[in-house]
């Protein structure tokens, strides 16, 4: 028979207000507050899904968001939980891997040959031929369980929100609220989370005098001001107390919100969980839990079936059975406390017709009911870093050592009747209140100030009196084998024949049978795993002992972790004026960066014959003051430091512990304590977190302040040689004469009206070139002042790429792209800059090691034979026609200068003479002839065009 | 040794116990402890196991105890997200891994163990002109060894994974990506079992719940005989003391404790690498897909999860509870790459203990105390090595000198300063 809706009762629906949706295509009409799972039932559906392996039909076993039964697809949602997620207008819903249809399904044949198909089975066949196992894979892949998504959909809105309560209690039931209650009146600020729809826990499927009560306590959380987040999940507690919750019920077009809460104390309360029992036949269509049962009658006015067989051993059946009969159900009860057993289900269309009790009994039913028993859900107290341990009087596990800001309450905690419950929680929540609140003040009283505007703890908190724990027979298994993870399709018998393999510890089993591995996380299978594979060995469960829970405590949207997942890009002042005019950008780290403005090798010759000017904000700013930066240059860069003129600039490479290259830039003396280093721009934050690293860890003594400064100036480049005559239309302040502003000096300027601004001479680029430096909020008025103060000048943009053709006609490495992680300073020509005489220096013994090494790769210049060949950039140097790598290319451009193309590159030592000999081998696969240049620099190796 | 033959697995035997009702024979026995052993491997993951299998396999050695403090593939064996590849950068490295893919590729067969080795394709995005740059150095490197690894454009990249968003305003564009067609994923658990089973047989012993608590040596330059100078006579274990000519360190992210033991001092510090798994869906990934510059990887089993992991963790820690931050970049990083996932759930975290070492490759062979061998220090990629650094332990023990294909990852080459240059092009390397 199928399960119909009641004329009355139903607390959490409103019968006033039908809703309309579709199941596999049809319409159905349920009410506001129905579940899909609660309306499709009231319409007599009970077949939701089949099972992964064998494709058994399945109907109800729990009725809320763990039923592993219930799994289904909504629109372009995979498994969604269909006990738990609310019907709204218009929802697509359907059954989930069927085919054709969830009533006729072929791979229902898998449960004719399902003896062979014992778990791991696919460990031990599709071997052999091996060239078939690709074919296999592609049919047992067809086996994979779920929903299906839609690849071309675009995310929806999710969101984040921190949050710091002083107290925050995970689990809405009876205890959670009384804690809650406790706490804020105590002072504390107070976030309660459920994870269903409305507070209560198992008060909501309880009698009316139950429901009334949860209304109470509800309303009270209320008053006391309590945050109350529902449908919401405590999903983990990391080191830290730093709290994650998944809150699905938001408000507006937001999907769902994970909410990070620095929780001082938590109070967990998640309640029990109920576990379903094992015996033959229990996936059977109409075996439910006893909260399964009564959640449909006094939640959503369901009866569930006609004629009922109750397995109870806890107050919990003894209550469904009641309930059941007053819904007008014909109730056989059996008392699983007096040694009855349950021992097959029993039927056609994979449906319960006849209930068999261990002394022969059968009773014919539709429904059968169990309740034997709890699973504790500890996984918030295991990522606390308890191991909890198994009580069998109680016949469940209980948290053993907690930190102090982590109170266990509730079904936790013990059992007792619900006012000794409440007394617990009020307890455990004033407790809390107090912990929370000590911190509070703690925290707020390291910032002086007349009050610390926090509530003073109250004093008489202490912890709660223990809770007692009711006697349980231990009931996992009947003499029957059945169902374990109704997931997976595991059963006790796959358990047992994993056990008898040598899979025989918790680990192993989980392992091999894939049990407590699927998506609900083990709430159900996890002890009746252990149970099973306990009794196989002869062991008892806290020998087995659990796995490890892990968080999440319930799957998560990929989209809620990710949240806005906006991920911004830095632009520069000069950024809308670049883009307005035809600038082509590329992506580098975080940056948009000029990459051309559409003829880079036009852009470069310009540089060369007039005057081009280049935005170079990312370069890597760090402003350096106080007595000891000369020290820390000493320690960071391979060359010295400690006499550097006021005014002067100095290029400096760095290397790591190792040796090997690090980052490069130049460091101008701007007063008597003053410095400005400057990076590349990929190592802009990291070398500041190195020197802050050496600073803070090594050298807490000196006295330096660090301030980046990379984003706070908008920086351009002005080279060529028309440059400062360039500079002299815009710049009144300073002399530009070579004579009073040489190569290597700064100077403070005033640029265009705009003070405070700072010009380097130096020359990347291998021109007489200026790197000005001014206030970011005026860099677009400089940018546009350069561009009309030099159009008789012949001034133009230039991006990245001719910045790259020009350094590599002038010989000039890029860290990381023209060295690697093994590149020590000597191998990159830096032979004359290191100077090993120091005293100390980052690297120091690497390179003196280093500078006796003959066998080191080194960095070159290399012109291949024919100039119009420009060989890709990781074209590979090898001997002659042989295959033996003797190099790379790894920089190569066509220079518009020269007309033919000039490249970097590393090779072994013997081949790096200038004038060696060498074979690029080209990605096409042809060999060409090339050989090692001259000079480092293609274009004025002595460095006129620099100093002039 | 007591030596037998292990049953058959075919589809015909299970047929055949399957109308019998008939048990499978266990993969491997319990033991007791013996006093003495020809060699003790300390770690029960790929690497203890393939090295206690080639000991018995190639070099008749089967008086071994393999001892695991926990579960076999308890560590890093059984947490790492089961990606194989051989296109690595350096000659020394490609050595090893692509020796490891071809065992890899053969041992179904060789094992009567499905471990189920998908060849599905690696592919390595691009999201940078610099990056690019790397991934053609890798392919060309691969090219002269024979490696089967190109560099494919967007438009390639999105036949091989339509899930892929290519569009040039994408928040990490895809410039184009390396692709390795005979990397894949395989069932990491099952290479274990495989192992421990085929060494089983041939008379090796498995002692998990056996934690080894010191390394007795003697003459060594350190207190109690340890260090340098000296030699290993056996170990302290919390079911007694074993003696042993032979002790080999597999123990990854607790390697450096272990060598402490011995008083031979490592150059690795351990980290976590976090990995996370959601539920299942229809499949619709068909390679391994890893993003350097996002630091995350992953892949689509064969059950219909999404596997993913990321780099080591920015810190050193023992710990393996892992963190939330992990999950919100990884899905942060995921979204971006793939955004039709975004419905998929997050279903489990977990993390492992990572072995690092200054140029991010292994620490192998003899140490300065005799009889004492390592194995360790893979850091991110042990799994992929496990069956041919296996097989190059087994030939370095038998003969007491370390074989030719795993000289440049010697521990003196620390002292020596002869680095290898893996770390070039694998700063995240799955």
């Amino acid at each position: 028979m199928s399960p119909s809706r009641l004329p009355s009762g139903g607390a959490v629906i409103d019968r006033s207000r039908p809703i309309k949706f579709k199941w596999n295509g049809k319409s159905f009409t349920g009410f506001e507050g129905d579940t899909i799972v609660s309306a499709l039932a009231a319409n007599g559906v009970d077949v939701f899904s089949r099972s992964m392996k064998y494709h058994r039909r399945r109907g109800i076993l729990t009725g809320d968001f763990w039923d592993p039964n219930c799994f289904v697809q909504v629109g372009d949602e995979p498994n969604v939980r269909a006990g738990h997620r609310l019907i709204s207008a218009g929802i697509e819903v359907s059954a989930q891997n069927v085919w054709p249809s969830l009533e006729r399904d072929v791979k229902a044949a898998n449960g004719l040959v399902g003896r062979f198909l014992t778990a791991g089975f696919y460990y031990k066949t599709f071997m052999k031929p091996a060239t078939l196992w690709p074919k296999y894979e592609k049919i047992l892949a067809t086996f994979a369980p779920g929903g299906a998504i839609d690849i071309e959909s675009t995310p929806g809105r999710y969101d984040k929100r921190y949050s710091h309560p002083d107290v925050l209690v995970a689990g809405g039931g009876p205890a959670g609220m009384a804690a809650a209650i406790a706490a804020a009146e105590a002072g504390a600020d107070v976030m309660l989370v459920e994870h269903n729809h409305q507070l209560g826990g198992h008060l909501l499927w309880g009698s009316a005098e139950d429901q009334k009560r949860a209304a109470s306590l509800g309303a009270r959380c209320i008053e006391v001001g309590v945050e109350v987040l529902t449908d919401s999940t405590v999903t983990g507690r990391y080191d830290g107390s730093w709290v994650a919750i998944n809150q699905r019920n938001v408000a507006g077009e937001t999907i769902e919100r994970v909410v990070k809460a620095r929780a001082k104390c938590l109070v967990i309360a998640p309640g029990l969980i109920e576990r379903p029992y094992i015996f033959e036949g229990n996936d059977r269509v109409g075996v439910m839990t006893s909260g399964a049962a009564r959640r449909m009658l006094n939640m959503y006015g369901i009866k569930p079936g006609q004629k009922a067989v109750v397995f109870t051993a806890n107050a919990a059946g003894d209550a469904a059975a009641a309930d059941l009969a007053d819904a007008g159900v014909e109730v056989t009860t059996v008392d699983g406390r007096t040694g009855a057993d349950v021992v097959r289900a029993s039927g056609s269309g994979d449906r319960v017709e006849q209930v068999e009790l261990a002394d022969g009994t059968v009773y014919e039913a539709d429904l059968l009911v169990t309740a034997v028993g709890w699973t504790a859900p500890t996984s918030l107290a295991n990522m606390s870093g308890d191991r909890p341990s198994y009580d069998p009087s109680a016949a469940r596990f209980f948290c053993t050592s907690l930190p102090d800001d982590v109170l266990p309450t509730g079904g936790l905690a013990g059992d007792g009747s619900l006012e000794e419950n409440l007394t617990h929680a009020s307890a455990t929540g004033r407790l809390a209140a107090r912990r929370g609140l000590t911190m509070r003040n703690q925290m707020r009283s390291m910032t002086p100030r007349a009050s610390t505007g926090v509530p003073a703890p109250i004093k008489d908190a202490s912890e709660p009196a223990p809770l007692p724990r009711a006697n349980h027979p231990e009931l996992f298994r009947s003499t029957t084998h059945g169902l374990v993870d109704f997931s997976e399709d595991v059963g006790s018998k796959d358990l047992w024949a994993a056990a008898a393999e040598g899979f025989d510890s918790v680990e192993l089993v989980k392992r091999f049978t894939t049990a407590t591995m699927g998506p609900s996380q083990g709430k159900l299978e996890t002890v009746n795993t252990v149970a099973v594979l306990a009794e196989y060995l002869g062991q008892s469960i806290e020998e087995v002992g659990t796995t490890v829970w892990r968080p999440p405590y319930a799957p998560v949207s990929l989209g809620a972790l990710a949240g806005k997942n906006s991920t911004p890009h830095r632009i520069s002042s000069i950024h809308v004026w670049n883009k307005a005019n035809n600038c082509k950008f590329i992506h580098a780290g975080a940056w948009l960066r000029p990459d051309h403005y559409g003829n880079a090798q036009a852009e470069a010759k310009n540089v060369r014959d007039n005057v081009g000017i280049i935005d170079v904000t990312p370069l890597g700013k760090l402003d350096l003051q106080g007595p000891n930066v000369p020290d820390l240059l000493e320690l960071l860069y391979v060359n010295k430091w400690r006499k550097l003129d006021i005014g002067k600039v100095r290029y400096g490479v760095m290397v790591g512990e190792d040796g090997v290259v690090l980052d490069d830039g130049v460091t101008a003396r701007l007063g008597e304590e003053h410095y400005m280093m400057t990076t590349t721009s990929s190592g802009a934050a990291s070398i500041w977190e190195w020197a802050e690293n050496w600073l803070q860890t090594e050298r807490p003594d000196w006295d330096v302040r660090i301030v980046p400064v990379t984003t706070s100036y908008t920086s351009i480049n002005v080279a060529g040689p028309k440059s400062r005559e360039l500079l002299l239309k815009i710049c009144e302040d300073v002399d530009l004469s070579n004579e009073a502003f040489g190569y290597m000096s700064a100077r403070p300027a005033t640029v265009a009206g705009v003070a405070e601004s700072l010009m380097l001479r130096i020359g990347f680029t291998g021109e007489l070139s200026y790197e000005v430096h001014v206030p970011a909020a005026h860099g677009l008025k400089v940018w546009e002042a350069l561009l009309d103060a030099g159009k008789d000048l012949g001034v133009k943009p230039f991006g990245l790429e001719a910045q790259r053709i020009l350094r590599l006609e002038k010989g000039h490495f890029i860290v990381g792209q023209d060295t690697d992680g093994l590149t020590r300073g000597a191998s990159a020509g830096l032979g004359g800059l290191i100077k090993l005489d120091k005293d100390d220096g980052v690297g120091l013994p690497e390179l003196r090691w280093a500078a006796d090494r003959t066998d080191l790769a080194q960095v070159v210049s290399i012109a291949l034979d024919d100039g119009m060949i420009v060989p890709e950039e990781a074209s590979q140097l090898v001997d002659g026609e042989t295959n033996t790598i003797v190099g790379r290319i790894t920089s190569s451009r066509m220079s518009p200068n020269l007309g033919r193309s000039v490249c970097m590159g590393q090779v072994i030592p013997e081949l790096a003479a200038p004038g060696s000999k060498l074979t690029v081998l080209l990605t096409d696969g042809r060999r060409v002839p090339a050989k090692i240049h001259t000079d480092h620099a293609f274009i004025d190796p002595e460095g006129a065009r620099l100093r002039a | 040794m007591a030596r037998k033959k292990p049953a058959r697995y075919s589809a015909f035997d299970l047929v055949k116990r399957g109308l019998k009702n008939e048990e499978w024979p266990r993969l491997w026995d319990h033991h007791d402890l013996n006093k003495s052993y020809d060699a003790i491997i300390i770690g029960g993951g790929v690497h203890g196991l393939a090295t206690a299998y080639y000991l018995a396999k190639d070099h008749g050695i089967t008086n071994v105890a393999v001892m695991d403090k926990g579960y076999l593939g308890g560590g890093g064996s059984g947490r790492n997200t089961a990606i194989v590849r051989s296109n690595y950068l350096t000659p020394e490295g490609i050595n090893f891994y692509n020796r490891s893919l071809e065992l890899y590729g053969s041992m179904a067969t060789d094992h009567n163990l499905n471990v189920m080795f998908s060849e599905r394709g690696h592919l390595t995005l691009a999201h940078s002109d610099a990056s690019l740059r790397t991934m053609r150095w890798r392919a060309e490197v691969n090219k002269l060894q024979n490696i089967n690894s190109l560099v494919i454009g967007p438009d390639e990249v999105k036949k091989i994974v339509p899930s892929l968003d290519i569009s040039r305003d994408a928040a990490h564009p895809i410039e184009g990506a390396l692709f390795h067609p005979p990397g894949g994923i395989i069932r990491h658990d099952a290479v274990v079992w495989a192992y421990a089973r085929s060494a089983a047989a041939m008379g090796t012993q498995m002692h998990q719940k056996t934690e080894v608590l010191d390394i007795i040596c003697e003459g060594g330059s350190g207190p109690d005989g340890k260090g340098p100078g000296g030699k290993v006579t056996g170990v302290r274990t919390n079911r007694g003391d074993v003696s042993a000519p032979v002790v080999v360190n597999c123990t990854a992210g607790w390697a450096t404790l272990i060598s402490d033991m011995a008083g031979v001092k490592l150059p690795i510090t351990t980290f976590t690498l976090q990995a996370a798994v959601t539920e299942p869906v229809k499949v619709f990934l068909p390679a391994v897909v890893v993003s350097g510059s996002l630091h995350c990887y992953v892949s689509q089993t064969d059950r219909g999860e999404l596997v993913f992991g990321a780099a080591v963790d920015p810190v050193s820690t023992y710990s393996m509870r892992g963190t939330f931050e992990f999950t919100e970049n990884l899905a942060g990083h995921i979204l971006d790459l793939m955004p039709g996932v975004a419905k998929m759930r997050l279903l489990r975290q977990w993390a492992g203990l990572c072995d690092m070492t200054p140029d991010y490759s292994p620490v192998m062979g003899v140490t300065p105390v005799e009889g004492f061998y390592v194995d360790v220090g893979w850091g991110t990629y042990g799994f992929k090595a496990g069956p041919g650094s296996g097989e190059a332990m087994a030939n370095t023990i038998s003969s007491g000198r370390n074989a030719d294909i795993i000289a440049p990852f010697d521990l003196a080459r620390f002292a020596e300063d002869r680095l290898v240059g893996e770390k070039g092009a694998a700063a995240v390397g799955h």
